[in-house]
């Protein structure tokens, strides 16, 4: 395994610890999502032209890692505005009653602050269904969860130990339901069969 | 849609866009959608295009391979599952481990309380009758596995039962001129059997399938046990819907005439007896309907079709394995 957590293992750990295990662990994803070649920063950061736009410099698909945390994932979106820079997280759905992608975009401002040796106070989730942007302001709060949260992370994928699935509203919006059946477990401890 | 079966000999198997296409003799027989194929399998011989074979391993989409008379041959399965913690609980219980003498009680148990429900219902449903004796029989088998101890002994108790209701199931047949006397493998002699047998080896393919997906590693085995090449776990799980769904089949089928004894021959010399194309073609259908077919899980509580059972039967015996369940429940159906 290697030592860095992927970035979206915070995300679905804090959805849910199970489906972060099967996700992460037990490799019921579907891989081309994560092994994607994204761009480097340094590859694109410098390149002028098409991702310019009123004042706002834009690179795509970008990498980040940051050594301190020992993080490595990828944002969907770079911006500066006026020598600033801000990671972009987009959302293919509108925004959900759960309210996990904060700390994926904290994760990635860890990282760009580490790579660029600049604070980062803001980041933004774009929620392409609503075409809203909802800013997300990066304070002590949200750092100490994202860090607690890296930290649970860190512990599930060293031990492999998987974390028990508790049915919760969460599992109806879950694309892991059908592998999870997250209600057996009890039912099948109720069950009796026919003589 | 479901599992696409090749029966044609000399078919070609292609793709075309996002579409599985199925030609003989420049005719197009199928044209489906690839997003709708569960699993292929091939009865006989049949060439596939390069393309689509590679559609079928990215889609994780099975293709078994059965000689015209059903005979398994092999398999092009998609990678398993990164999910090593299934095999290693699957490992971990191998022997005659608790868990093992478990899920082995399970197995049969399923299978002879299925098969004293076929009986218990074919003579509710004709007065004529008489089944007690077998039915007898199967409870004695029944009754004593929860307090044995042995896979072998447990092996035993599976092989009684199995006798007696073999031993009965001539009596489910009300079609004129269909007879069976003993069950009769490699090959089947009689109609029967060859229905049998046929509708064994797909539900193979489609219980191998289940294995699969949920990460387990097909060859290790507890009721089977490691046997050189055997898909020992697959022949585990198949074991509750032998009845449930091959043998109701084969009955259905039987029973409302739909196959006659004209769609069988019986070749010379190995005396070994075959369907038709045409009866071949009829009894995929049924099959295919019944797996598609919906009850309530007795379980979950949640409808489901027997190939939806099949993939739930083999989570819940992960599940179990892995220890977060303390039972394994076999489908048991009245
Ligand atoms: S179905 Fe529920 S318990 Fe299972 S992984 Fe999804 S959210 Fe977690």
């Amino acid at each position: 395994m290697n030592d860095y957590i992927p970035i979206a293992a915070l995300n679905q750990y804090d959805y849910c610890p199970h489906r972060c295990w099967r996700m992460f662990c037990a490799g019921e994803f579907l891989d081309n999502q994560y092994t994607l070649e994204g761009t480097h920063l340094h590859e694109r950061v410098h390149t002028v032209g098409d991702g310019y736009r009123e004042e706002v410099w834009q690179v795509r698909a970008v990498w980040l890692k940051s050594e301190r945390y020992g993080l490595i994932g990828k944002a969907d979106l770079i911006e500066a505005h006026d020598g600033c820079w801000y990671p972009v997280e987009y959302k293919r759905s509108a925004k959900g009653e759960f309210d996990n992608d904060a700390l994926q975009v904290c994760a990635q401002a860890l990282c760009l602050e580490e790579m660029t040796g600049q604070p980062i106070t803001q980041g933004f989730v774009y929620y392409a269904q609503s075409h809203q942007r909802q800013a997300i302001a990066l304070n002590d709060e949200l750092r100490q969860a994202a860090i607690a949260t890296l930290a649970a992370v860190k512990t599930l994928l060293e031990t492999g130990q998987m974390p028990p699935a508790i049915y919760s509203p969460r599992c109806r919006g879950c694309s892991l339901r059908q592998q999870c059946l997250p209600q057996a477990a009890p039912k099948v401890d109720r069950y009796q069969e026919t003589h | 849609m479901g599992t696409v079966y090749i029966t044609q000999d000399d078919a070609f198997i292609g793709k075309t866009d996002e579409r599985l296409q199925v030609k003989a003799q420049k005719k197009t027989l199928l044209d489906v959608p690839m997003l709708k194929v569960e699993g292929v399998v091939v009865l006989g011989r049949a060439t596939i295009s390069p393309a689509a074979l590679t559609e079928l391993l990215e889609r994780k989409i099975p293709l078994s391979f059965l000689t015209g008379t059903g005979r398994y041959l092999g398999r092009l399965e998609p990678p398993l599952t990164k999910n090593i913690f299934v095999r290693s609980a699957q490992w971990q219980a191998a022997g005659d481990s608790d868990k093992a003498i478990h899920v082995v009680r399970s197995f049969i148990r399923g299978k002879l309380k299925n098969y004293r429900s076929m009986f218990l219902r074919a003579q509710r449903e004709n007065a004529a009758l008489n089944l007690q004796a077998a039915i007898t029989r199967l409870e004695q088998a029944i009754a004593p596995i929860n307090a044995t101890d042995t896979i072998d002994s447990l092996r035993g108790l599976e092989g009684a039962g199995s006798a007696a209701y073999f031993g009965g199931f001539d009596a489910l047949i009300r079609a004129d001129g269909f007879r069976f006397e003993s069950r009769r493998r490699r090959p089947p002699t009689d109609p029967v059997n060859a229905l049998l047998s046929f509708g064994y080896a797909l539900l193979l393919h489609d219980i191998q399938s289940a294995v699969n997906i949920v990460g387990f590693d097909p060859y290790l085995g507890y009721l089977h046990t490691q046997r050189y090449g055997r898909p020992s776990l697959a022949l585990d799980l198949m074991e509750e819907f032998r009845p449930l769904v091959v043998d109701a089949v084969v009955l259905a089928t039987l029973n409302r005439r739909s196959l006659t004894l004209s769609d069988f021959t019986t070749e010379a010399l190995s005396q070994a007896v075959s369907l038709s194309d045409e009866g071949r073609r009829t009894f995929l259908r049924l099959y295919e309907q019944k797996k598609q077919s919906k009850f309530k899980h007795p379980v979950l509580g949640t409808q489901c079709t027997y190939q939806e059972a099949f993939e739930i039967q083999a989570r819940l015996l992960a599940k179990y394995l892995m220890g977060e369940t303390q039972q394994y429940p076999p489908l048991v159906l009245k």
